[in-house]
């Protein structure tokens, strides 16, 4: 039995050990004549096997250059290479550059400025969809946002309000501001100006939330929208009166829409509708006549093969509640909360989310803050959202209830002031220093903000120009198949009394996206008080 | 394997004693043990084995191809090589140094009458 053991113990040793020394030394235990010894060379044996496996990595591996086998008929089996055997020391430096690299690596993709390594996808706000229908590519002279086409469906369900608190501000759109501010002001965290001018904001400004489900809608309608009818003279001409009627009815700038109006007559009289029968190409003919004539990259015109919704609609509960998971699954967009060396605060966000739902996200953030002696506010990557959040966090950077800026809504021939909210109390960031990082993929309320705190001087803007985008629509349903998105709701500053449709946002500090926040606590440091 | 002989000394213990065996004639494993335990030391065949390998990895000892006719197959029998016993030499003339310094040490701290 001992002997088995032995045996055992034997060949848990190295292969090359193994076959080396292995028969001498169970000849050695062959010559013990009692049990102790024996035992005892069991246990030789076992510490044995453990010694050449943990401090004798070389003997792991076998050296069959020192022991040439043969083959039966005589003829040597020659092996070339010897195994790679690493010193002790070559290992633990190994070991040692490996984890120091690795931490490096980390390192670098976490604080890059340098944002090739910056993995995050960002989310899409409603006029930039990814997704361009094949048949529908873009001219020339229009840029990635908001120049893509998306067939009706998509736009339709994508573009209605998503939000629980859009839903019940539908219920009251009669009330005056002020009735609504009042009654508001019981909930802190709600903003004062509540009113249409949200569901209309949210109509356009879509919560990031939904930027995915659009891709995904786009994705699922992809191949549908390649079966399209051939349109005749009769049902173009159609179209185009139905889109000028929409036009004439709904966009936000009369002026504006008469000139479109008149562009696409003329174009119809041209004939340069005439040789187009895909229906998709049609919506994007026109969409450029449009766009040419009034240089709003909003106004687009847009088909889908299934049939159109008007919106706005009031958001189906599952759109909530996919709307609710994602903001809760996305920390509300909030990115990055942090105080900077010199105690300047910074605040990441991608997007203005519901202040209903994310409002007390906002309100830790901003508490989180609220030590600071100065803040960053972070637009770059921000895809605007929810006026509501807008006013809320304003109202952190402000002693006194504060008129932000007026949204006038052609449809309803109404005008709604957007206000901040009665200052929090214990707020200390009233009288600090703020600045506003922003970059062209800076969208709709994001500019409102940043525009609203230029005019207000009460935020020094750092970065690039932001995109253009002061005005919100919806979409006006043709017919079963077309439908065109309308911008009928201009926001005005009650200051410049203009937004920045079109223009976009002009930073007073004009340098690289890149570089906006090196910059901006360069600045910063400048402002904050000598200790 | 390079190397001044000096950057392996000291010795183990069961080293020494392995190449002292060795020394004399030409042994099998069993034969250096038997010939180890005779000077009151013992070392079992792992410790036995393990010092073989890094001795023959060093050139210190060498295997032989041959054994006598009648001897037990499984016996491998072994010797020193000129740059093991140029190790032993200068083992020995370390520890001869240390016996020396002993020696002398103990005998100033023996207590002399006046």
């Amino acid at each position: 039995m001992l002997r088995f053991l032995y045996r055992c113990a034997l060949h848990l040793h190295p292969p090359a050990f193994h076959r080396r020394f292995a028969d001498e030394m169970l000849f050695i235990f062959d010559q013990q004549t009692s049990k102790s010894a024996a035992a005892k060379l069991l246990i030789d044996a076992l510490v044995s096997t453990t010694r050449q496996w943990v401090l004798r990595p070389q003997g792991r591996y076998a050296h069959p250059a020192e022991s040439p086998q043969t083959l039966p008929d005589g003829i040597p089996t020659f092996y070339t290479i010897r195994p790679f055997r690493p010193r002790k020391a070559a290992a633990v430096h190994g070991i040692a550059l490996t984890t120091v690299v690795f931490c490096l690596t980390c390192f670098a993709i976490r604080y890059s400025w340098i944002r090739v390594l910056h993995l995050r996808i960002r989310e899409v706000p409603f006029e930039e969809s990814t997704w361009v229908p094949p048949a529908a590519a873009p001219a020339s002279d229009q840029t990635a946002a908001g120049a893509q086409r998306r067939p009706a469906v998509e736009a339709a369900v994508s573009n209605p309000i998503p939000s629980a608190a859009s839903r019940v501000e539908k219920k009251s759109p009669q009330l005056p501001a002020t009735a609504r501010q009042q009654d508001n002001t019981s909930n802190p965290v709600m903003p004062a100006e509540s009113g249409p001018p949200e569901v209309n904001a949210a109509a356009t400004a879509l919560p990031p939330a939904n930027a995915s489900r659009q891709a995904s809608f786009a994705v699922a309608l992809r191949p549908a929208a390649v079966e399209s009818l051939k349109l005749g003279q009769a049902q173009r001409h159609r179209v185009v009166r139905a889109a000028i009627e929409n036009l004439n009815k709904y966009y936000v700038e009369p002026e504006m829409a008469r000139r479109m109006a008149d562009a696409l007559l003329s174009h119809e009289r041209a004939g340069d509708d005439q040789a187009i029968t895909d229906p998709e190409a049609f919506a994007t003919l026109l969409t450029d006549q449009l766009q040419k004539a009034s240089h709003d990259r909003c106004v687009e015109v847009i088909y889908g093969t299934e049939p159109t919704v008007s919106s706005p609609r009031a958001p189906t509960p599952t759109e909530v509640a996919e709307y609710r998971s994602r903001m809760i699954e996305s920390n509300c967009t909030f990115e990055k909360i942090e105080i900077l060396p010199h105690n300047i605060g910074y605040l990441k966000f991608n997007s203005f989310p519901d202040a209903a739902l994310c409002g007390s996200m906002a309100s830790r953030a901003m508490k989180k803050l609220n030590g600071a002696d100065a803040i960053i506010f972070d637009l770059r990557d921000n895809s605007g959202g929810y006026a509501n959040m807008v006013a809320l966090l304003a109202t952190y950077l402000f002693d006194r209830p504060t008129h932000l800026n007026d949204f006038y809504n052609r449809g309803e021939n109404s005008i709604e002031q957007s206000w901040t909210l009665e200052p929090i109390p214990g707020d200390k960031l009233a009288d600090k220093p703020v600045f506003i990082l922003t970059s062209s993929r800076t969208f709709s309320a994001a500019e409102a903000f940043s525009y609203d705190l230029k005019m207000l001087k009460r935020a020094t803007l750092v970065g690039e120009t932001t995109s253009g985008r002061g005005h919100m629509g919806a979409v006006h349903r043709i017919d079963d198949r077309f439908a065109i998105r309308i911008p009928e709701i201009k926001v005005t500053n009650p200051i410049s009394k203009t937004n920045w449709q079109g223009t976009g946002v002009e930073p007073d500090v004009k340098v690289r996206a890149g570089d906006a926040l090196q910059i901006a606590e360069r600045l910063a440091l400048a402002k904050l008080p000598r200790k | 394997m390079k190397g001044n002989p000096s950057d392996f000394l000291p010795l183990s213990p069961a080293a020494l004693h392995i190449l002292l065996s060795l020394a004399g004639e030409d042994l099998h494993g069993y034969g250096i043990m038997q010939e180890v335990a005779r000077r009151k030391y013992r070392i079992g065949p792992g410790t036995l084995y393990d010092n073989l390998q890094k001795m023959i990895e060093r050139r210190w000892v060498e295997e032989l191809g041959t054994r006598p006719a009648d001897d037990d197959p499984r016996r491998r029998y072994y010797r020193l090589t000129a740059r093991g016993r140029g190790i032993l030499r200068e083992e020995t003339s370390r520890l001869g140094e240390v016996v020396r310094e002993a020696r002398l040490r103990l005998q100033v701290a023996k207590p002399r009458r006046a």
